[in-house]
C-alpha cells in the first residue's frame, strides 16, 4: 500500500476511532462504498446539472458545456492564502501525470500514467481501491504514458487505455465489468483521454495521429461496451476547398498545382490522413449534437503526399449525438505541416456575435495561440483572439536539413490543457507555452504504426523558454490580462465562483490567480510538475481544491506520484 | 519474489537444470539468442545490444522488422527466418522479465552529461524513451545500454543505414556526429 502522509493517517485513525464497536464487517462496508449510504451512482440528471453541483466534479472538464467552472465560493481571493494541504496521497506509479480528479458524493477517482486507477475517500485520501489495466505487448503513443482520467456514469467508472481498449469498473470495487477493444493498437491507436458519459452512452476519440490512422469518434453502450456509431474524422473526400488562408487570415503558403498533382497521381490520402481526436467532447444537450475538434494530419510535416485541406484535421466539427452524423465542422488551420492542430477541448458559452447578439458559441484554444470563437449553428467563424504567444515567420514551409525558425512551436501555444471560463466575467483562460523550434521536413512513406512524421521539430536550446496564464475575453477578441510564468505551461487550469483561477507549472508550483486582474493571490510547491488540470468539490460542506503533481513526459518536467487535495482550516 | 524468479530465470538461459515441464520456462529458441546476446544478458561484443530486460514490444516490433526486412541484419535475418509470430511474441515475452545486466559502463563526466542534456531537450528524447530512458512497451530502453552500439546505432539511423524508423533519422540528421557521441556517452552511463 503507497505510503501516505502522516496527517492521513492521523485523520484515518481519528476516524476508525469514531466507528467505535461497528465492528471490522462495517467498516470495510462502508469503505466500499461511499460515505454516505448508497449514493455511488451518477445518475444523468446528475451529470445534466454538474455545471451548478458544487459538491462534486462529475466529469473532466467540469461540465458538459467544459467551462472547467467550479461554483461554490468557500475559497475565495480573501480567504486563499490560507490555502493548505488536507492530504497528499501518493500512488505507486511516479510518472507523468494529466488525470483530473473526479468527485462523486465523497469518493475520488485518480488515474496514472499506465493506466492504474485509484478510488480515494475523498475527504482523507484513504485508498478503497486500486485497478492495474494489464496493457497488452504493443502499445504505441507519441508523449508519454498518460492518462487523463475516467468518466462516471449509473454505477460504473469507464477507463480508456494506452492499448486501446475501453474498460468498466464497478465503481464500488474496481472490478472490471466489461472490456472492448477501441482500435487496434499495432497500427498506431492509442487512448489518452478521459471518455465522456452521457445518455447512455460513452463516447472516446482516440490518440494517433503521429502513426498515419484514421481518426474517429465512436459511441459505445454504457451498459454492455457494445459500440453504437462511428464517426470517421477523415472523410472520404478530404480535399475541401484548396484553402489558401487559416482562420486568422494568414498565408499558408501552399503550392495548390504541386497539390493537384498529387492528388491525380495517388488519390485521396483519407485512410491514413491522421485525424486524432485527444480530448473529449463538449455535449450540447438542447441541440443533442457534441463538438470536438480534430488533430494534425499524418505525416505531421510533409504535406506532399496527403493534397487537399486534409479534412477534418485541425478543424472544429459537430455531429449528432444519437447517431454520430455529420452536422457542420470549421478548418482552423488547412493542409497543416506544422502540427499546430486542435488539441484542447471545445468549450460551450453564449457570445456576441459581430452584430452584437448573443448566440451559442463554440471556443477552442489553439496550438497556433489564438482562441477561435465559433457559432454552435454552423460551425462558422466569428472571431479569433488577439495572439496569446509571439507569432513569426508564420506558416513558412519546413525545409531539409536544420529547418526553418518559426513560432510558436509545435507543442502550442495551447496544447492539449483545457482551458477554463468564467461566464460572468466573459472571459476564457489558457495557458500557453512559448518554445521556439525549427520544422524540418522529410519525406516518408507510410510506415504501418510507426511514428510518421515526415519530418522533425527540434526545439531551438539557445533561444529562451516560457508560459504564460491568458485571459480572453471571448466577446471581443481582447486579451484582458496575461502572468508570464518560468517555463512553457502545459496541464490545464480551472476557474471558481470564488473569483479565482487555479494552475501549475512544470517547476511544481501550484498557484491561485484574481481571475479579474490576475494577481497572484497565492502558491504551493508540489516537489514535482504540477501537469495536470486542477478540480474541486465539498464534502461536509468544506471546500477542497484537489491536483495531480507527476510531471510531464512530453516536456520532461520533474516526476512525482502525489494527488495533493488543499482546503482551509 | 521477482529476484528469486529471476535467478531462476538466469539459470535456466544457462542451461543449469533447464526444465522444459516448467510453466516459466524459456522459450526453446531463446537458445540462439544467447549464442550472440549473452547466456547472462551480457552480450559477446559491444557492437550487439543487450536485450535482457529490454521492453517488450520493442523486442517484438524488431523481430517483425528483421523479418519483413524493414530492418537488415544479416545474422538476425537467418535467425528470424526461422521463428513464427507467436515466437517471436515469446521470445520478446520471455526477455523483457530478466534483469539488465551490469555491463560495467561509466558514468559520463559532468561536462559531457551537461551537453547531452541540452541536446536530448532539444530533440524532445524524454518524450518516446520516458525519464531515465527506460523506454516502455515499444519504445527501447537507453539507459546503459552498450555505447558501442548506441553509438553505431544512431549513426545508422542517421545515415538512412536503419532505415525502420524514419522519424529517427529525420530527427538525427538535425544533430552532428559530436552530439551522437556525447548521447551515446551519457545514455550507456545512466
Amino acid at each position: 500500500m503507497p505510503p501516505i502522509l502522516k496527517a492521513t493517517s492521523v485523520l484515518a485513525a481519528v476516524a476508525a476511532l469514531s466507528w467505535g464497536l461497528a465492528g471490522q464487517a462495517a467498516a470495510e462496508e462502508v469503505a466500499q462504498a461511499t460515505l454516505y449510504g448508497d449514493m455511488s451512482a451518477v445518475t444523468q440528471t446528475m451529470l445534466d446539472h454538474a455545471g451548478h453541483d458544487g459538491n462534486n466534479f462529475l466529469m473532466t472538464n467540469g461540465n458538459y458545456s467544459q467551462t472547467r467552472f467550479y461554483p461554490n465560493r468557500q475559497i475565495n481571493t480573501m480567504n486563499v492564502k490560507h490555502l493548505h494541504p488536507a492530504w497528499i496521497f501518493q500512488t505507486e506509479v511516479k510518472d507523468t501525470m494529466e488525470t483530473t480528479p473526479l468527485v462523486v458524493n465523497g469518493v475520488m477517482y485518480v488515474t496514472t500514467a499506465f493506466d492504474h486507477v485509484y478510488a480515494l475517500n475523498a475527504r482523507t485520501g484513504e485508498e478503497l481501491w486500486h485497478y492495474k489495466h494489464k496493457l497488452g505487448p504493443i502499445s504505441i503513443y507519441c508523449c508519454g504514458p498518460n492518462n487523463r482520467g475516467v468518466a462516471a456514469y449509473e454505477d460504473m467508472v469507464y477507463l480508456a487505455t494506452l492499448d486501446s481498449k475501453l474498460v468498466a469498473l464497478n465503481a464500488k470495487t474496481g472490478k472490471v465489468a466489461w472490456q472492448s477493444d477501441i482500435a487496434d493498437p499495432e497500427l498506431g491507436y492509442s487512448e489518452t483521454m478521459a471518455p465522456t458519459a452521457v445518455n447512455g452512452k460513452i463516447l472516446v476519440g482516440t490518440n494517433g495521429g503521429e502513426y498515419g490512422i484514421r481518426g474517429f469518434v465512436k459511441a459505445f453502450d454504457a451498459a454492455t461496451g457494445k459500440l453504437l456509431w462511428t464517426f470517421n474524422t477523415t472523410p472520404e473526400n478530404s480535399v475541401g476547398v484548396w484553402a489558401t488562408k487559416d482562420a486568422s487570415g494568414q498565408d499558408l503558403h501552399r503550392d495548390i498545382a504541386a497539390e493537384k498533382a498529387a492528388l491525380a497521381k495517388g488519390g485521396d490520402p483519407y485512410k491514413t490522413l491522421g485525424g486524432g481526436v485527444w480530448q473529449n467532447p463538449a455535449v450540447d444537450l438542447k441541440a443533442n449534437r457534441i463538438y470536438f475538434v480534430v488533430g494534425n494530419p499524418s505525416p505531421d510535416l510533409d504535406g506532399s503526399n496527403r493534397p487537399g485541406d486534409n479534412l477534418y484535421t485541425d478543424s472544429l466539427v459537430s455531429v449528432d449525438l444519437d447517431t454520430g452524423k455529420y452536422a457542420c465542422h470549421f478548418q482552423y488551420v488547412p493542409h497543416d505541416v506544422w502540427d499546430v492542430d486542435s488539441v484542447s477541448p471545445a468549450v460551450l458559452v453564449d457570445a456576441l456575435d459581430n452584430d452584437g447578439k448573443l448566440v451559442p458559441a463554440v471556443l477552442h484554444g489553439g496550438k497556433t495561440g489564438f482562441v477561435y470563437v465559433n457559432d454552435r449553428r454552423d460551425c462558422h467563424l466569428i472571431r479569433v483572439s488577439e495572439a496569446m504567444v509571439p507569432q513569426e515567420n508564420m506558416y513558412a514551409l519546413p525545409t531539409h536539413g536544420v529547418g526553418t525558425r518559426m513560432l510558436p512551436g509545435a507543442n502550442g501555444g495551447v496544447e492539449w490543457s483545457p482551458m477554463t471560463v468564467d461566464p460572468a466575467l466573459s472571459l476564457a483562460y489558457a495557458i500557453n507555452l512559448h518554445q521556439p523550434m525549427h520544422y524540418s521536413v522529410k519525406e516518408a512513406a507510410y510506415p504501418a504504426g510507426k511514428l510518421w512524421l515526415g519530418g522533425a521539430f527540434s526545439v531551438i536550446p539557445t533561444e529562451q523558454q516560457w508560459g504564460n496564464v491568458t485571459a480572453v475575453d471571448y466577446n471581443t477578441g481582447r486579451i484582458r490580462w496575461q502572468v508570464k510564468t518560468a517555463q512553457p505551461m502545459i496541464g490545464g487550469i480551472m476557474a471558481t465562483a470564488g473569483g479565482l483561477v487555479f494552475t501549475g507549472e512544470g517547476n511544481g508550483l501550484f498557484k491561485a490567480y484574481d481571475s479579474q486582474t490576475g494577481s497572484q493571490l497565492w502558491q504551493f510547491q508540489a516537489g514535482a510538475g504540477v501537469n495536470a488540470p486542477p478540480a474541486a468539490y465539498s464534502v461536509d460542506g468544506k471546500e477542497y481544491i484537489v491536483v495531480g503533481a507527476g510531471g510531464n513526459a512530453q516536456l520532461d518536467y520533474k516526476r512525482g506520484n502525489a494527488i495533493i487535495s488543499f482546503t482551509l482550516n | 519474489m521477482m529476484s528469486a524468479r529471476l535467478a531462476l530465470a538466469a539459470l535456466l538461459v544457462a542451461g543449469l537444470g533447464a526444465s522444459s515441464a516448467r510453466a516459466d520456462a524459456p522459450p526453446e529458441k531463446a537458445a540462439l539468442c544467447a549464442a550472440c546476446h549473452g547466456e547472462k544478458g551480457v552480450p559477446i561484443d559491444t557492437s550487439i545490444p543487450v536485450i535482457w530486460g529490454q521492453n517488450e514490444g520493442y523486442i517484438y516490433i524488431q523481430l517483425r522488422d528483421f523479418s519483413r526486412g524493414a530492418r537488415q541484419n544479416e545474422q538476425m535475418a537467418a535467425i528470424v527466418a526461422q521463428l513464427s509470430r507467436d515466437e517471436m511474441k515469446a521470445l520478446a515475452a520471455y526477455f523483457s522479465t530478466l534483469q539488465w545486466p551490469n555491463l560495467l559502463q561509466k558514468s559520463a563526466p559532468d561536462d559531457v552529461v551537461r551537453r547531452a542534456e541540452t541536446v536530448a531537450a532539444s530533440a524532445q528524447c524524454p518524450q518516446c524513451h520516458q525519464g531515465g530512458y527506460i523506454g516502455a512497451s515499444v519504445q527501447p530502453r537507453l539507459a546503459d545500454q552498450s555505447e558501442t552500439y548506441l553509438l553505431a546505432t544512431m549513426r545508422a539511423f542517421r545515415s538512412g543505414a536503419r532505415a525502420n524508423n524514419d522519424w529517427m533519422t529525420a530527427l538525427l540528421k538535425t544533430y552532428s556526429d559530436d552530439d551522437l557521441k556525447v548521447l551515446a556517452a551519457y545514455l550507456a552511463g545512466l
